[in-house]
């Protein structure tokens, strides 16, 4: 099966092993996988910050490559991304008839990472060693905007040699928020505070996620309190490309 | 630095309110998820099925509001229609001011919507003296502060804080104590109930088809403002409508439980007008019908925000509003608005305007843990969204106009804070529609990380490189699950027992639903196999408590075996000061199983006055009087026939000091049931 990765702005900014992970995992898992070229960011950070008109030229930005790159799935490294795509590209254009049957004929085959291996390819197996201690931080938009736990859950499961600890607390924000952290910075740090702790508590190796956005977050508040637990997010770890860049 | 910032700091830097907004966050979450599992039906279809009746009366508004003001208005309510604010304010101080030259007394209950229209201070200022008789707006009241929470308005108050006003405000020998606190207040305002000329209430929810209102309390104070004074004053927010008493059901099921954690509150006030011929009960009550920009918000994308019940559950549910309290939602230029949190930040600038509150919706991570916990599944984090794009002037915007490249930025943006961040957000979407270009500025931002890390106090950007720099995958752990000895940590919250949790009962096993039910409520049941055993049973409890007078329903209205075990005894029926007495003696119409509660109508010799007043409530309940569930109950009841109906269940509550469950704040502290059959 031919899919089209979106690794999202983010992990292509700041962490790349994010979407060589990916890669590797779906091509593990039997998918054929292209990266097309000329996508940047989905618009979410507008849309975050108000800003619809903005928002739009890079909805319509993002819909056009994706049409141009073929009509096959397309999965994205982020559930905040994804359900940006899903749900908010069709408020987007809500009042454009030229635009929103393109908007939703996009969400109709867009994935996140997790969903599409479980749910599509069937697979939740990829034989990959991981002998740590780990936890799992569900971020809100893939739990709570696409309804997605199940998947990334069966896949940590299915890691050979982990010893998986349920996070306290699991469903909290971390405080990123986007748009919220940067104004927000003092009311985002004590959420993190929280956070940390939560995680500290494990005592686990690592803490996988499905979101570059939280895991940076994350990471920063873990580096910061000088906890040693480590943010991984899940296409790193399927991918085996966590170790170096 | 502005306001909103400014009040953030504040509040993060205030360790009794943080402990405060600990408890708040867990209690309350451990609570509702409790009350959850004890609904008749899955929460998901209940709620979707309170959603639709919400949504249909806001699809419907026009025709339900005239027919409930038409029924109001036939069961002798005295009903006006406020635009705004201003006349609600006006319209109430006309009322006022009818009853005598100022100052008068007014007693008040609980009510979000008199917040909103600051009625306390327009009271003031006409030279009246108004109290706020719920515990917890009683102390802020007497702090000169704002309710922090829209359920629990002292959250943010410690014990010794409260402890201090009523040492400072009410002479009280200084205590931690919280039962003797709430002894003081009760003591307090028994008096201000007794002798207020006016009370004033707000509305849970108008039923359009039966013309009435209903108020939900625990403490008791809702029912005195509404019994006592001679006048009532009811006012309440346009769109707090259903259509049929089984709607209302159905919101009553999810309301206390999505509050407070509570199957039901303790007072469940149904009224129907003024005092009928034979009542106790106000000669006068007003129905203030408060529109203030609910009208406007309904044709904006934010209508859903209609629907809201203001149960306060998105509060409690509130990742934000757990770090940072009611107090620090302020606008522009440091108002305070009257609703915070969740559904706050959508109907602060949807009904009072984004000039002044059109910075609140960003006090939000988008999480949407408001939404899951919503009992009306307002899409909160989708009308945060909405909130923050300028909004078109109606639901129906026209086809978006295609910017150039280079538009002037919106008007909106202008008055944004954080401007670097915005012009980088505003250049990052410029970028973004040129593949080439945004492929260098990523690589140049990822190459200025580490230099803008060190300059920013954003975490995210301290998290970037961290997997790169360690480099530890690549040591062979060889750890095992054995060697790790892995538990699972528990936060330990789930172990604290909720203020209003239900305890485990003797009862249970051994009796009826109803009786396990009210005797987990702090409730306690006489079994009497007839009549006749009743009336003895009732005797030897009033010779235990050295009773030797009751108030109670007229005889003729309690059953006669009773009445006669009563004048045998030599029991007088208190005629003089109802006030004096230490008990109650009322019947009950019905009893619900479900809940554990009575239902009490009033009538010629029923005065509500009995079941209300006395320290002991004793109450006469026919075991085949009892029905399974609320919805039933409403069914049953001729609802518009009694001047007020009060659905009792349990001794009254509160947990406004440190959330500290203290029984009989206003109302009886102990409740009687004989259950007779």
């Amino acid at each position: 099966m031919k899919v089209l990765l979106f690794g999202t702005c983010l992990a292509g900014t700041f962490r790349e092993s994010i979407i060589q992970g990916a890669v590797r995992a779906l091509q593990r898992a039997g998918a054929e996988v292209l990266i097309p070229r000329g996508l940047t960011c989905c618009g979410q950070p507008a849309f975050n910050a108000g800003d619809w008109e903005d928002a739009r030229r890079m909805a319509r930005h993002t819909i056009g490559v994706l049409e141009a790159a073929g009509d096959v799935p397309v999965v994205l490294l982020a559930g905040s991304c994804t359900a940006m795509i899903r749900h908010h590209y069709a408020d987007l254009f809500a009042d454009d008839p030229a635009w929103l049957p393109r908007a939703r004929a996009l969400a109709a085959r867009t994935y996140e990472f997790t969903e599409f291996l479980v749910d599509v390819l069937g697979v939740t197996d990829l034989g990959v060693r991981f002998p740590y201690r780990i936890t799992y931080h569900p971020s809100c938009h893939l739990l709570r905007a696409l309804g997605v736990d199940r998947q990334p859950r069966a896949l940590i499961a299915a890691l050979h040699g982990a010893a998986f600890v349920e996070l306290p607390h699991a469903d909290e924000c971390c405080g990123f928020g986007g748009v919220f952290s940067a104004e927000f910075p003092e009311i985002a740090h004590a959420m993190l505070e929280r956070k940390v702790a939560n995680i500290a508590a494990t005592q686990a190796d690592y803490c996988l996620t499905a979101d570059p956005s939280c895991l940076l977050h994350i990471q920063g508040g873990l580096r910061r309190a000088g906890v040693p637990t480590r943010m991984l997010h899940i296409a790193e770890v399927l991918g085996e490309t966590w170790q170096k860049g | 630095m502005d306001a909103l910032r400014q009040a953030v700091r504040k509040a993060l830097a205030d360790e009794a309110l943080q402990a405060a907004l600990d408890a708040n966050a867990e209690r309350r979450r451990a609570a509702r998820e409790r009350a959850h599992a004890t609904l008749p039906e899955p929460w998901e279809v209940m709620r979707g099925r309170a959603a639709e009746v919400r949504a249909d009366i806001l699809a419907h508004w026009d025709e339900v509001l005239t027919r409930f003001v038409a029924r109001a208005r036939a069961n002798g309510f005295i009903v006006h229609q406020a635009a705004d604010a201003a006349e609600a304010r006006r319209i109430i101080l006309d009322i006022v001011a009818a009853q005598g030259p100022a100052p008068r007394l007014v007693a008040k209950s609980k009510s979000m919507v008199t917040e909103e229209i600051a009625l306390n201070a327009a009271l003031e200022a006409a030279g009246h003296r108004v109290v706020e008789t719920d515990l917890g707006e009683f102390i802020v009241q007497l702090r000169h502060e704002r309710p922090a929470h829209i359920i629990t308005p002292a959250v943010h108050l410690r014990r010794q804080e409260v402890a201090q006003t009523f040492h400072d405000l009410l002479g009280m020998p200084y205590t931690e104590d919280v039962a003797a606190m709430t002894a003081t207040a009760r003591r307090h305002l028994r008096e201000v109930f007794l002798q207020a000329d006016v009370g004033i209430s707000g509305v849970n929810f108008g039923i359009a088809d039966t013309g009435g209102i209903c108020i939900v309390t625990n403490e008791g104070n809702g029912r005195m403002v509404t019994t006592l004074p001679r006048v009532h004053i009811a006012v309440m927010g346009a769109e707090r409508l259903v259509r049929t008493p089984e709607d209302l059901a159905l919101m009553l099921e999810l309301l206390p439980r999505s509050a407070t954690g509570q199957d039901l509150t303790v007072y469940t006030t149904l009224i129907h007008g003024p005092r009928r011929a034979g009542e106790d009960g106000p000669e006068e009550r007003h129905l203030v019908i408060v529109d203030n920009g609910r009208q406007r918000l309904a044709q904006t994308p934010l209508a859903d925000a209609l629907r809201c019940i203001r149960c306060g559950a998105c509060l409690n549910a509130c990742p934000v509003f757990r770090e940072i309290g009611g107090h620090a939602y302020v606008g522009r230029h440091g108002e305070p608005t009257p609703y915070p949190g969740p559904i706050g930040i959508v109907i602060s600038p949807g009904l009072f305007g984004s000039e002044k509150f059109g910075n609140l919706p960003y006090l939000c991570t988008l999480c949407g843990a408001c939404a899951e916990a919503c009992p009306v599944e307002v899409p909160l984090p989708e009308l945060i969204l909405r909130a923050r794009a300028p909004q078109p002037a109606t639901r129906h915007s026209p086809p978006a106009t295609r910017h150039s490249l280079f538009a002037t930025r919106h008007s909106l943006f202008a008055t944004r804070h954080a401007p670097p961040f915005r012009s980088f957000l505003a250049l990052y979407a410029r970028l973004a529609t040129r593949p080439h270009l945004f492929r260098r500025a990523q690589r140049l931002l990822a190459a200025a990380t580490p230099l803008l890390a060190r300059l920013l106090p954003i975490p995210f950007l301290q998290g970037v490189g961290v997997s790169e720099e360690t480099g530890i995958a690549n040591e062979e752990s060889g750890i095992t699950n054995e060697e790790l000895g892995i538990a699972n940590e528990e936060s330990g919250i789930a172990n604290e027992e909720p203020p209003f949790a239900i305890r485990h009962s003797q009862f249970a096993t051994r009796n009826s639903p109803f009786a396990t039910r009210l005797t987990a409520l702090d409730g306690e049941i006489l079994p009497a196999p007839d009549m006749t055993t009743a009336g003895e049973a009732i005797v030897r409890f009033l010779q235990r408590e050295e009773v030797t007078e009751v108030l109670a329903w007229a005889p003729e209205h309690l059953p006669a075996e009773v009445t006669a075990a009563l004048q045998r005894a030599g029991i007088a029926f208190c005629h003089g000061e109802p006030a004096a007495c230490r008990v109650g003696l009322t019947g009950a119409a019905l009893g619900i199983a479900a809940t554990g509660s009575i239902v009490v109508p009033s009538g010629a010799g029923r005065p509500q006055a009995a079941s209300l007043l006395p320290e002991i409530h004793i109450a006469v309940l026919r075991r085949g009087d009892i029905v399974p569930d609320l919805t039933t109950a409403l069914r049953r009841l001729d609802l518009a026939a009694a001047g007020m109906t009060a659905i009792i269940t349990g001794p009254s509550r509160t947990a406004d000091i440190e959330m500290t469950l203290t029984l009989g704040v206003h109302g009886p502290r102990r409740v009687v049931v004989v259950l007779v059959g």
